[in-house]
């Protein structure tokens, strides 16, 4: 009885909406937006492949009045050597009230104050079909999420996002140069029966976030209860009897409930934007060689933080960030180190009134020393025509970034926006 | 010795008079800068702005712009939607400008990045998008920071102008400013900045300007730097003033939102 009231009021209000656009809807006109692209990049290393070949077509569709609107995001990649990939990046309906706006539907849910980096900011899975070379709006995934977010006061933001299915990072191909490296020790079966998430409520993801914008400061406070978008590996030996040595392994990939919360600040000192973001995962899993450990597996907690400065001086900008990840409560059979660190520096520069612009940024990797470093330049001939051209150079020979160093590559972009 | 007593007192009443004047026209040299910092104006508006970038060959690049603002006294809030070129179309700019020496607070809203950043303020002489404006020129000078002169007064496109110069008290962007401004409008029609040797570098004409409601508004705007032979030229259409912004104009949600 309670719930059809609930029912019938949430039917009451979304009608309201409704009704109220109907007045809007002839105001709002329906705005088409987008970009054509063509990306082509070059490894450097003979016989010098062509890392990506690919043509973009991106529309944006938008209608908004004061009470509703909705947004639709197609694309396309058309590939030369890999199959073609049409999709919706985002579909959904916004509904805005006066302390109240819902959006429900496809959409990124981007948080956090990192550049790069994703530490709270773990809404939206990522798509690494090619390592991070994507720009960050193509990276993220859209997910079918129902956001409501409410608004006490000009200044503070309560927002509760709700996914009733779980999608998983993409990761790259097999046989793709992106592919991570893993290495065992026996000869390995991949059992992939595990991998899939049932699409059902009990396995929906929930998160919460409450803002606080001010003029000294920006800080938020956030929780979630996912799934990590990276399969654990439970890892089950087959001992080979006669010898008692270990004759194979057998990998079953398998994703993990994740709790976390965080917090995410910004503010400005003396011209200096000082902003970090931190995150607590509780009961994370880790590859372990304990060999009591069961598949291989322990579950342990996670800090990851990253504190960051920005300064504009004259036309250049300057970025730097500190990022760590430390395991609580270490034991030295887990594979991972209990300290990792790693810092990102960004350095822009605008010339001849916006028509170029130069920029460099790096992740590095301390602990391995290595390195990945993207340089570039845009060039904008005519509003709303840009041509990029870059390379993307991995240095060191292991690591996150070291294990590409055969990947060097130099890349243009041509896009026109409409 | 009457000679010599004569000459001190024609002396005495010279250097008197002189710095009797210089006072007077101090004063009204600072009078008239005050008068054009606390112009009325309004207390909320909205319009768009055009602005169009020509360079050395006259070629040329548009900006539009939809810009709220809305002045709570100590603090003036203004937040700007780019409804063009495509390529930033969406992205949004709220700017909160104190009375006092605080800097500005900025964030930066871009649609790619689907987040509101906090934005570093500290560079007022930088290009405002690239434009020949720069932050610093786009808002109210506090007339406290420089020194004042009144060099003359002038007729200048039918209007009687008094011509002030103004120096820094601090090194700023310019070594000083000469602003030819409307008697009893309190509006410059013509600035001239001068870069750190003395040589001019920039020269900003008013071109038209109306009366709305009770408020002088300058409608239209060419700044020209001089030494580079590129200008920036700035139309206000659609003009609407004390319409009772709210103050959910100004928030991260807004720009979040868009127009």
């Amino acid at each position: 009885m309670r719930t059809s009231k609930y029912i019938i009021s949430l039917l009451l209000l979304l009608s309201s909406l409704f009704s109220f656009s109907q007045e809007e809807e002839e105001k709002a006109p329906l705005e088409i937006n987008g970009y054509v692209r063509n990306y082509t990049g070059v490894l450097l290393e003979p016989p010098n492949d062509f890392s990506i070949i690919q043509n973009t077509l991106n529309l944006e569709f938008k209608m908004q009045t004061d009470k509703i609107g909705f947004y639709a995001n197609p694309f396309v990649y058309q590939y030369e050597n890999r199959a073609n990939i049409f999709d919706v990046r985002e579909l959904y309906i916004d509904l805005f009230t006066k302390k109240v706006d819902f959006r429900i539907g496809r959409q990124q849910v981007i948080w956090g104050q990192a550049d790069g980096v994703f530490i709270t900011d773990i809404v939206s899975p990522k798509n690494l079909t090619d390592f991070l070379l994507w720009d960050f709006n193509e990276i993220r995934i859209g997910v079918n999420v129902i956001k409501t977010k409410y608004y006490p006061h000009d200044d503070h933001e309560i927002e509760l996002v709700l996914i009733p299915s779980f999608t998983p990072t993409i990761s790259p191909e097999e046989g793709s140069i992106w592919r991570p490296e893993m290495s065992f020790p026996a000869p390995v079966i991949f059992d992939y029966s595990k991998q899939d998430v049932p699409v059902n409520l009990e396995n929906g993801e929930a998160f919460g976030r409450y803002s606080i914008s001010k003029s000294a400061f920006d800080v938020q406070l956030m929780g979630g209860y996912t799934w990590n978008d990276d399969p654990s590996m439970h890892i089950t030996k087959e001992i080979d009897t006669s010898t008692m040595e270990l004759s194979g392994l057998t990998v079953t990939p398998e994703h993990h409930r994740l709790y976390l919360s965080g917090l995410s600040f910004n503010t400005d000192i003396k011209g200096f934007i000082l902003r970090g973001e931190g995150a607590y995962y509780f009961d994370k899993y880790f590859q372990t060689e304990n060999p009591k450990a069961t598949d291989a597996l322990t579950q342990k907690d996670e800090l990851n933080y990253v504190v960051g400065l920005d300064k504009t001086i004259g036309d250049w900008k300057i970025s730097g960030q500190f990022i760590q990840t430390i395991i609580i409560e270490y034991d030295d059979f887990i594979q991972d180190d209990e300290v990792r660190n790693m810092a990102t520096l960004m350095v822009n520069r605008t010339l001849f009134r916006e028509k170029v612009r130069l920029e460099l940024f790096t992740y590095y990797g301390i602990d391995n020393e290595d390195a990945f470093v993207r340089l570039r330049g845009f060039y904008f001939p005519k509003d709303a025509i840009s041509i990029e051209l870059g390379g993307n150079v991995f240095l060191g020979t292991t690591g996150l970034f070291g294990q590409y160093y055969q990947n060097n590559m130099l890349y243009a972009k041509v896009k026109y926006n409409f | 010795m009457k000679t010599i007593k004569f000459k001190a007192r024609v002396i005495a009443i010279a250097l008197i008079s002189a710095f009797g004047i210089s006072e007077v026209t101090a004063q009204s040299a600072d009078e008239i800068a005050k008068k054009v910092y606390n112009r009325t104006t309004a207390k909320d508006g909205e319009s768009d702005m055009t602005m169009k970038l020509v360079n050395s060959k006259g070629e040329t690049r548009t900006r539009l712009i939809h810009q709220f603002f809305k002045d709570y006294g100590t603090v003036e809030k203004k937040t700007m939607f780019f409804k063009s070129p495509a390529d930033v179309k969406n992205t949004a700019f709220m700017n909160w400008t104190y009375d006092d020496d605080k800097d500005d607070d900025q964030w930066l809203y871009l649609p790619a990045l689907k987040k509101v950043k906090r934005i570093s303020s500290s560079s007022k002489d930088n290009a405002f998008m690239g434009s020949d404006f720069t932050y610093e020129d786009m808002e109210k000078r506090n007339p406290n920071k420089d020194t004042h002169k009144l060099l003359r007064t002038v007729k200048y496109k039918n209007e009687t102008c008094y011509v002030i110069e103004s120096t820094p008290k601090e090194e700023g962007q310019y070594a000083k400013r000469i602003a030819w401004v409307i008697k009893d409008k309190w509006i410059p029609l013509k600035i001239e900045f001068y870069d750190e040797d003395v040589e001019l570098l920039k020269v900003l004409t008013i071109t038209d300007y109306k009366k709305i409601k009770d408020y002088w508004i300058i409608v239209n705007q060419e700044m020209k730097n001089v030494q580079k032979n590129h200008k920036t030229i700035i139309t206000l259409s659609n003009i609407k003033v004390d319409i009772g912004l709210g103050d959910t104009r100004f928030t991260q949600r807004a720009m979040q939102r868009g127009l």
